[in-house]
């Protein structure tokens, strides 16, 4: 068919496609439930964001202290935004240095990279000295992605670094907020797309073959490898007809950016409900004393699991009104999923069942 | 501040968006496109033809015109019952001939000739509505016979006939009159028209057979299980139909004085035409006369231009076919879309520019505790206590979204009982000086339930329709919360006129003054509005010296005072501005202050939402109700203020454990009773050192009268 005018125009004109406000149901295996709500009280930590396997044991960063069960390990001088173990070293990304990396014993070993990397928000191993990176935004630092989202900016991108030399490669530009990514078996690497709502499968030499998942419910945050094949997606925060809505009013956007303080603009994040200077939405209204589960929220918990083929299997979930919101990083090992819960500020672990079993 | 801010308020204060969509939700609204197309088929035709407009051709015109509107009416009265009279043409040719022959042959006087022919064709009628009332055969079947057999008994009796009436020739004075003679300058049939569609619009629109007749048309088995004699209306609406067809063919008779086999040909579908584009609605239950009058404009104005610019034979019945096809068509679009248009543009909302709140950080306002170990009365037992208020007894009262009033028992309110039903959900309460409970009721008005026997009555409903309001707005929509002055009069708010009570949320989103503070007289028993164009006026308290009235503009975050008496009287004033929250109901402290409810609290987002309007009403149309930015009700905080509205202090429920929200509160004996519209309780909580014996009916009514400032 020819095209008269561009569909982005139609689109707008007629309230469809690319300008629909419509935002898809959680359905299917994204069923809501409560399996994360009803997790036991977990490890208390004031603004966990990523979790790796080091040493055969869980290490999560915490704001800038590198944590595990038996305690703090090392402090960094800025927040960590995302971490991954390569062989025997550790890299580490901050929010002020960019990528460190760290031997065996946690002591520096960054060679000089050719290029500096900043704003990293999630990270993933090829090889021992194959790494993957993903920066959300040029502008805004992975602690301002509400402020990405809201000025809609398509400036992240994804990279690839070779550690033993320091040769950084961008493969991959101007994205919408890449924040999670998992390297596949076969070389290629599936990323998250976040103010897309999906997941891009792309070649290692930076050829994009397609969605792997889209239509996503929610802002995709990062994936892990499921032991026995599959992946797990942490989805952080929701999507709402209202987001979605105020990012097509750019007037009231602009203004709401300038004059609005960050915690109190219409935007998802990884907990509400402290605030009654929080917007509302209708449906939030508690009737009777009490918040409907179905309720429109700023927040939500989610993780979801993937078959190899990226088709979600099934999910975890924390619906309003409820606290495990602001799931961020997720790592499996020895039967158990072990979270970081951005939102109630706590190290979760789920004991997830056998292959085969079920009750 | 930039022009274009300035230009975009002017915009907003002066031009009353609202009204559009007011305008659409008119019935008369229907009338806009046939009259348009009425207005341009006469400005074209009149245009092209040199002597149109000059007043013979005018007479000439409106003589027809009174013969054929009456064939419209005729067709009309039955389309609006749901059927169709195909009959009508034959009908007219009938009378016609009837006429002619009891004045010629049979020499009956005018009147008696007139008399019978009505019968006769009304007796055709009803035949019609025989058949299709009680029997149910289908309408267009069964008049098409009609048409024909009338046809052909016409033109049987017009062989037999014709040469004899031919050779007489009738004439008396009131046979000239109709066939020639005016009215002061219209046209006899003119006027006969006139007084039948001026009978018929007050029968149709408002009188009872005339909404019957409509309701049958809209849904016959409606109205059928709805208890209406649905085939003895049909029948009726044939009958009608036959007998003005009837009047019709004695005014062609009049003017034109012959029978021929032409007369009333294709008749109607003239009449069919003219009824559909004037916007009557093919399938019945939607109509009126002017409608008819106006298609019967547009069609004999077509018809006459077409034969008289000399056009070629055929294109007459084209231009007809067309007009009809067209009025089809636009009947059928009018009917799917009009509710869809309305629906998109009724909501208007207005620029708000909201002050910068008092702060909750620090000051009166901070933020608290003190409601947390509140004692909660029925939890779970009551739904929607808006507003509670004690007796000098010390029962409590509250109403629920049921629709009764409950009445607690002292000491301890466990047990209750159902005081009164009333049917609607009682919202604010007040005692008169006979301990009678006044209350509110959304939806319904101002009620009363009386001391001596727990009768409710209805004390009143409406009040004085506004002078320029396009809507009817006397009918009370929201009466929400009321108080008495020391004279007995009744000052009451109602929050808005646009919106229903549960559609308060899209009041909200408009912010417009859409509310009133109205009067009620119990002395000479009259309703008045006294003041307009509040923001949702809600909580409603006399002063404590009674000169004045306190009331809170909930979406405008004020409290404003009108004066009762004095030298302001009739004026209003401002007394506390700038709240964090959304103030609802005011009631009185027994040191001389007041207490008001905070229903909820203000966010940066909305406030900023209200400055601009169409980013709202976008907001309305593209996304869900339930997804709006809302006010948020959640949370919300009792405060006490004086009467040059310093905030004393405020009580907050913190973490709303206990009592989340909060719409209006009582001191009584030293304790706060606490009401909220979305909670399924009622709080107590002690106040330390306020006086043991203070009660709000004896700061009213009591003997030393509770006035202190």
């Amino acid at each position: 068919m020819m095209k008269l005018l561009p569909t982005g125009f139609m689109d707008r004109f007629l309230g469809r496609g690319s300008a629909a406000l419509t935002v898809p149901p959680l359905d299917g295996a994204l069923k809501p439930n409560n399996l994360l709500e009803e997790l036991p009280k977990g490890i208390a930590a004031t603004a966990p964001d990523d979790i790796v396997l080091w040493n055969d044991a869980p290490l999560w960063s915490d704001a800038g202290k590198l944590v595990s069960q038996g305690g703090v390990l090392v402090e960094m001088s800025s927040d960590i935004t995302a971490l991954a173990v390569c062989g025997s070293n550790l890299a580490v990304a901050t929010l002020q240095d960019g990528l460190l990396l760290l031997d065996s014993a946690l002591q520096p070993i960054t060679p000089e990279w050719s290029a500096p990397i900043q704003n990293i928000t999630a990270l993933a191993t090829a090889s021992d000295n194959d790494l993957w990176y993903c920066t959300g935004s040029e502008t805004c630092t992975p602690t301002e992605w509400r402020r990405d989202l809201m000025e809609m900016n398509r400036t992240g991108h994804v990279g690839r670094i070779d550690l033993t030399t320091g040769e950084v490669r961008v493969l991959k530009r101007q994205l919408g907020y890449p924040a999670g990514i998992v390297v596949l078996p076969n070389g290629h690497v599936v990323f998250s797309e976040t103010w897309a709502s999906h997941l891009v499968e792309m070649s290692p030499e930076g050829k994009v073959l397609g969605h792997v998942f889209d239509e996503i419910p929610g802002y995709p945050g990062r994936i892990t490898r499921r032991i026995g094949g599959g992946y797990w997606l942490c989805i952080f925060a929701p999507r709402s007809p209202l987001v979605e809505f105020v990012l097509r009013e750019p007037a009231y956007r602009k203004a709401m950016l300038k004059e609005v303080a960050p915690e109190f603009w219409v935007a998802p994040n990884y907990r509400s409900g402290a605030s009654f200077s929080e917007p509302m939405q209708g449906g939030a209204l508690k009737q009777m004393g009490v918040l409907k589960p179905w309720a429109p929220t700023w927040s939500y918990g989610l993780v979801v699991a993937l078959d190899a083929d990226f088709i979600p299997t099934s999910s975890f979930h924390s619906r309003t009104g409820g606290r495990r919101h602001g799931i961020t990083s997720s790592m499996e090992h020895d039967g158990k999923l072990w979270l970081t819960g951005r939102g109630s500020g706590e190290i979760l672990n789920i004991q997830l069942q056998t292959e085969g079993s079920k009750t | 501040m930039s022009l274009a801010d300035n230009i975009k308020k002017a915009r907003y204060r002066w031009f009353p968006d609202h009204i559009v969509g007011e305008v659409l939700s008119k019935s008369w609204i229907d009338n806009a496109i046939p009259f348009t197309i009425m207005v341009i088929v006469v400005g074209i035709i009149g245009t092209l033809l040199p002597n149109f407009f000059t007043g013979s051709n005018i007479s000439i015109l409106a003589r027809q015109y009174g013969e054929l509107a009456l064939v419209v009416l005729a067709m009309t009265t039955v389309i609006l019952v749901g059927g169709i009279d195909l009959s009508v043409g034959s009908v007219f040719a009938l009378g016609n001939f009837m006429m002619l022959y009891f004045l010629n042959l049979a020499e009956f006087s005018v009147t008696q000739s007139a008399l019978l022919v009505v019968l006769i064709c009304g007796s055709v009628g009803l035949v019609n509505g025989i058949l299709v009332g009680y029997l149910r055969l289908r309408a267009f079947l069964t008049t098409l016979v009609t048409l024909i057999i009338v046809r052909a008994i016409v033109d049987l009796l017009l062989l037999e006939f014709a040469q004899d009436m031919s050779m007489s020739f009738y004439s008396s004075p009131l046979w000239d009159l109709m066939g020639l003679g005016s009215v002061w300058v219209f046209p006899f049939s003119f006027v006969v028209l006139a007084v039948i569609a001026i009978v018929a619009h007050i029968t149709i629109s408002r009188s009872g057979p005339g909404w019957r007749l409509q309701a049958i048309g809209g849904s016959r088995r409606s109205a059928h299980n709805m208890g209406l004699p649905v085939r003895r209306i049909v029948c009726s609406a044939y009958v009608i139909s036959g007998m003005l067809a009837g009047i019709a063919g004695i005014l062609y008779a009049s003017r034109l004085s012959g029978a021929g086999t032409d007369t009333g040909l294709g008749l109607e579908v003239l009449a069919l035409t003219a009824a559909i584009l004037g916007g009557n609605s093919l399938g019945g239950g939607r109509g009126s006369v002017s409608k008819a009058l106006m298609g019967t404009v547009t069609i004999l104005v077509l018809t006459n231009g077409v034969l008289r610019l000399g056009l070629n034979s055929g294109s007459g019945p084209m231009v007809l076919g067309l007009a009809l096809i067209f009025a089809v068509f636009v009947d059928v679009r009018w009917m799917k879309n009009r509710h869809k248009l309305l629906s998109k543009v009724y909501v208007s909302p207005t620029l708000m520019e909201m002050p910068k709140a008092q702060s909750t950080e620090d000051g009166p306002f901070e933020i608290n505790n003190r409601l947390s170990d509140v004692d909660v009365i029925a939890l779970g037992e009551v739904e929607s206590p808006e507003d509670v208020i004690l007796d000098e007894d010390d029962n409590l009262y509250s109403g629920n979204r049921h629709g009764d009033i409950i009445r607690y028992f002292p000491p301890d309110y466990k047990t209750h009982e159902v005081y009164a039903k009333i049917g609607g959900a009682p919202l604010g309460m007040s005692f008169d000086k006979d301990s009678n409970l006044l209350v509110c009721v959304g939806g319904m008005g101002l009620y009363m339930v009386a001391k001596a026997d727990r009768k409710v009555s209805l004390v009143t409903d409406e009040t004085n329709r506004s002078m320029f309001s396009i809507v009817d707005d006397s009918r009370l929509r929201l009466a929400d919360d009321l108080d008495i002055a020391p004279d007995g009069k009744i000052y009451f708010s109602e929050a808005t006129v646009r919106y229903e009570m549960h559609d308060w949320p899209v009041d909200a989103l408009e912010s417009r003054g859409n509310g009133r503070i109205i009067c009620y007289d119990p002395a000479t028993k009259t309703t008045r509005t006294v003041v307009r164009n509040l923001v949702f006026p809600n909580g409603i308290c006399t002063a404590h010296d009674g000169k004045s009235i306190l009331f809170a503009e909930s979406w405008a975050c004020q409290i404003k005072r009108y004066w009762l008496e004095g030298p302001q009287k009739g004026k209003t004033e401002i007394v506390l501005d700038k709240l964090p929250g959304y103030p609802d109901n005011i009631n009185r402290a027994s040191d001389g202050t007041y207490w008001v409810a905070i229903m909820g609290m203000r966010s940066p987002a909305l406030d900023l939402a209200l400055k601009m309007p169409a980013f709202r009403r976008r907001m309305a149309r593209r996304i869900a109700a339930d997804q709006w930015l809302f006010p948020n009700l959640n949370i919300g905080c009792v405060a006490r203020f004086d009467d040059s509205g310093e905030v004393i202090e405020s009580l907050w429920d913190r973490y709303g454990k206990n009592h989340p929200m909060i719409t209006s509160m009582r001191e009584h004996k030293g304790w706060l009773y606490l009401g909220g519209i979305t909670n399924n309780r009622i709080g107590r909580v002690r106040l330390p050192g306020r006086e043991e014996s203070w009660t709000g009916w004896s700061s009213y009514w009591g003997a030393k009268s509770g006035r202190k400032s």
